[in-house]
């Protein structure tokens, strides 16, 4: 832009050096987006000031609503309404039938082995789904930071399977969204501490959310974050805590399950999470049950009361703690400190227990439920290689076990849960048949026996080894799982050095064309999220133009403009506010300013020429390339 | 990157002496140096070939510490080096009077959840396994510096039953803590 040229050297703006990343956690209820800003690491709110995104879609007819927006239709119109679509990623329609409850979606039957929503917009996947949420959060960055993102980093619970990563990852392709690195939850709360008190040494985090579990132990050396295990129970967190309380109040109150209907239920529910709270505060709640005509009760509820109800919900994830820090093979006395995450973890009674089980006072400093998101933007931020001092590195583990399934159904392990990634394994196979030129191979993973019991994750052939007899050839399958713990397959026929063919069929992923045509089908909406930072970028460049023109007028307009001149200078200046402010299309803004640069050129010109001459003026043309280079 | 590693054995790739007798904590600050030099997360934003590559180097360095740090793998990889590969091996005889003990002792662990309080038990037998496998690391360093290698290999397949019944006892305790929860 012509007018910004006559800036004074090193005024002028610098291109960002600073490469912007941001930190994403992806939650089932709420999600949330954080980035490291001038040295702080923050979560970004939207423009209304909420941090947290409710992660609910709605589809309607022509429209994609994220969020708060969507949280309103969930009631009326819940089969358009998509809620908790975390528990669908990486499942196959199998897996959702076992997922205990009754979803309200139609599920539609489809070629591809991924189950798909039926909405009014069309069929949906999980993946697409989350792609909604995360073009969102990327959106709300974009427009707080004013830039492009390089990529994110993108938390996924410790628990996840390769099928359920491998969907988030899919998930931020379908949304553009390029992803340094997916991250273990409880490891980013860990960083969002570590790196305030650049402590050394072992630390466990205690993970409890509405319903589940985590548990990590973590070893800090020298800004090297090792996760030495990782545990916990998908089926244990805060809401187990609000059942036991409403099922003391039915015990207390007499009122019959049989007269409960859902919405009683919910009401119930709601009283028991009051109180829960509540008694973080207070030794003692006041219960007023009112869910019908002749289901009136009002009761007290002391601390000690409370205590004995959720002391054994407690105490079950202190066995898996157990079992964690025997897979770190390390000592309770190790641990220096405990972190604590999750909105389960406000609970007076969880930090008291977690406390004595680990000697320490927990730390809970950082606000549970962002914990997450800040230590994911501070990783991304040491990624995108904004901080080149900072040699932060995060050395993760694989979640759960690899296996293969051999003979009768039973699971052999290639690598085990808790080894370090990335990690490589090659296992032999032979052939059981004479003349056996095929053969194939089923991938599974779990710590179960049976195969059954473990997750599928991909069966693939092996075809076109040489003919011979039985157990004579030599099939090398090696495995390799990569930084985001994801795992590659290859293999090769060894004894005569032929490649076999392998056909990897993830059982619950999305194949390469499914991508492509789902990125297509977005096209629509990417076209209008772009011409919406167009515009945007567009508004600033026009907001600089015309503050830096006002600037220059104020200065020396008078002095060196004609009447006319200026008037006609004027006039273009309020088409390009009129345009700034009104245009839904950059296009027009553009033009405005197009114009408002051609009325402008000739008193731009001499205002350079008088700029040159005074600055020039009793200096010496070697000073000024001095002043160059230092720059 | 230091594509040299792909040619060192696991003690050289730590810069430590071939020996039984390893510093760990000068190994783990070998390995986190290392790893803030080739791991995948330092070449974010290079070439997908430059990702590979730091891919396998961390996996090595990875299966090295692996090696390095758990005894009977150091054991077992230190008599590889030797030209003794224990896992192609088809001699697989056994002392007879260390296999009727490790016998008694299995029957021992099964009958373990009779007990009064079995997880205390189980520690005890932990405590137990525990000693036994480091006179058995004794026995290994003695033959492997004597370079009677054929003693240092089964001391090793003596380790290997120890390590096996210590996985029982591990497995009963996870039995257990599930029941208890």
């Amino acid at each position: 832009m012509a007018l910004l040229q006559i800036a004074e050297p090193g005024q002028s703006t610098r291109p960002h050096e600073h490469k912007l990343a941001v930190g994403i956690d992806l939650g089932t209820t709420n999600s949330l987006v954080a980035t490291v800003r001038s040295g702080v690491t923050e979560t970004l709110p939207d423009e209304d000031g909420n941090h947290l995104l409710p992660s609910i879609v709605r589809y309607t007819e022509d429209d994609v609503v994220v969020g708060f927006k969507a949280k309103v239709n969930s009631v009326d119109d819940p089969q358009n309404t998509i809620v908790s679509v975390k528990r669908l990623m990486g499942r196959g329609i199998e897996d959702l039938k076992t997922l205990g409850e009754q979803l309200p979606y139609q599920f539609v039957d489809s070629d591809s082995s991924v189950p798909k929503i039926k909405t009014v917009a069309g069929n949906k996947t999980a993946m697409e789904v989350s792609a909604e949420i995360l073009k969102k959060l990327k959106q709300r960055s974009e427009n707080t930071l004013g830039d492009e993102l390089v990529g994110a980093v993108i938390t996924v619970p410790a628990y996840f399977d390769d099928a359920q990563r491998q969907a988030t990852k899919d998930a931020a392709k379908l949304a553009n969204l390029k992803v340094l690195r997916l991250l273990n939850e409880p490891t980013a709360a860990a960083v969002a501490y570590g790196l305030d008190s650049a402590q050394e040494g072992v630390i466990a985090v205690y993970d409890l959310g509405g319903g589940t579990f985590d548990i990590s132990i973590l070893r800090l050396t020298k800004g090297v974050f090792e996760v030495l295990a990782t545990g916990g129970d998908s089926a244990l967190g805060g809401d187990d805590f609000d059942h036991a309380i409403a099922e003391w109040v039915i015990t207390q109150s007499g009122i019959k399950n049989s007269e409960l209907n859902s919405s009683s239920i919910r009401l119930l529910m709601q009283e028991a999470c009051t109180a829960k709270e509540a008694l973080s505060e207070i030794d003692e709640v006041e219960l007023n049950i009112e869910l019908g005509d002749n289901q009136k009760w009002f009761g007290l509820l002391n601390r000690e009361t409370f205590n004995e109800l959720v002391d054994p919900l407690i105490k079950k994830s202190l066995m898996s703690c157990r079992r964690a820090l025997r897979d770190a093979k390390i000592d309770r006395e190790d641990i220096h400190d405990v972190v604590m995450v999750g909105g389960s973890t406000r609970m007076l009674r969880v930090r008291e227990l977690v406390g004595d089980f680990f000697l320490h006072e927990p730390l809970v400093s950082i606000d549970p439920d962002r914990v997450v998101a800040i230590g994911a933007a501070t990783q991304a931020n040491a990624l995108a290689g904004n901080n080149p001092d900072g040699d932060m590195l995060l050395l993760d583990v694989l979640p759960l076990s690899l296996g293969i399934e051999t003979m009768g159904g039973l699971t052999e392990k290639i690598i085990h849960r808790n080894t370090p990634i990335p990690v490589s394994r090659a296992q032999d196979f032979t052939t059981y048949k004479d003349g056996q030129t095929a053969m194939s191979i089923h991938v599974v993973q779990g710590e179960r026996e049976l195969v059954t019991d473990c997750r599928s994750l991909a069966k693939f052939e092996l075809r076109g080894f040489p003919p011979q007899v039985a157990g004579a050839a030599r099939i090398r399958v090696s495995f390799q799982v990569d930084a985001d713990g994801l795992l590659h397959v290859t293999a090769r026929e060894e004894t005569s050095g032929v490649e076999a063919h392998v056909e990897v069929k993830p059982s619950y992923g999305l194949s390469d064309s499914e991508i492509e045509t789902m990125l297509r089908d977005s096209m629509e909406h990417a076209v209008e999220d772009k011409g919406l930072r167009n515009l945007r970028e567009m508004q600033v460049e026009a907001d600089r133009v015309i503050e830096a023109l006002d600037a220059a007028i104020a200065d020396d307009g008078d002095s060196m403009l004609e009447a006319d001149e200026k008037n006609s200078i004027l006039e273009a200046r309020a088409v390009l506010v009129d345009a700034r402010a009104n245009a839904t299309d950059e296009q027009l803004v553009k033009q405005a300013m197009e114009s408002l640069e051609k009325a402008s050129a000739n008193y731009v010109a001499r205002r350079m020429n008088a700029s040159v001459q005074t600055s020039m003026a009793g200096h010496k043309v070697e000073e000024f390339s001095s002043e160059e280079s230092e720059k | 990157m230091p594509n040299d590693l792909f040619s060192k054995n696991y003690f050289e790739i730590f810069e430590i002496p071939v020996a039984f007798d390893v510093d760990l904590s000068k190994v783990g600050d070998a390995y986190r140096e290392l790893q803030k030099e080739v791991h995948p997360d330092k070449f974010v934003n290079e070439s997908e070939q430059q990702r590979r590559i730091a891919m396998q180097l961390t996996s090595l360095i990875n299966e090295a510490l692996k090696t390095i740090e758990e005894p009977i793998l150091r054991a077992q990889y230190l008599l590889k080096l030797k030209g003794i590969d224990m896992e192609s091996d088809t001699d697989t005889s056994m002392d007879a009077a260390f296999l009727m003990e490790q016998m008694e002792f299995r029957e021992t662990i099964a009958e373990v959840r009779g007990k009064d309080d079995p997880l205390h038990e189980l520690d005890q037998m932990t405590a137990e396994l525990k000693q036994k496998l480091k006179a058995l690391t004794n026995d290994f360093q003695k033959h492997y510096s004597d370079s009677s290698l054929k003693q240092a290999r089964d001391a090793i397949r003596k380790m290997q039953f120890i390590i096996k019944a210590q996985k029982e006892v591990d497995e009963i305790s996870e039995q257990l803590e599930d029941e208890l929860i």
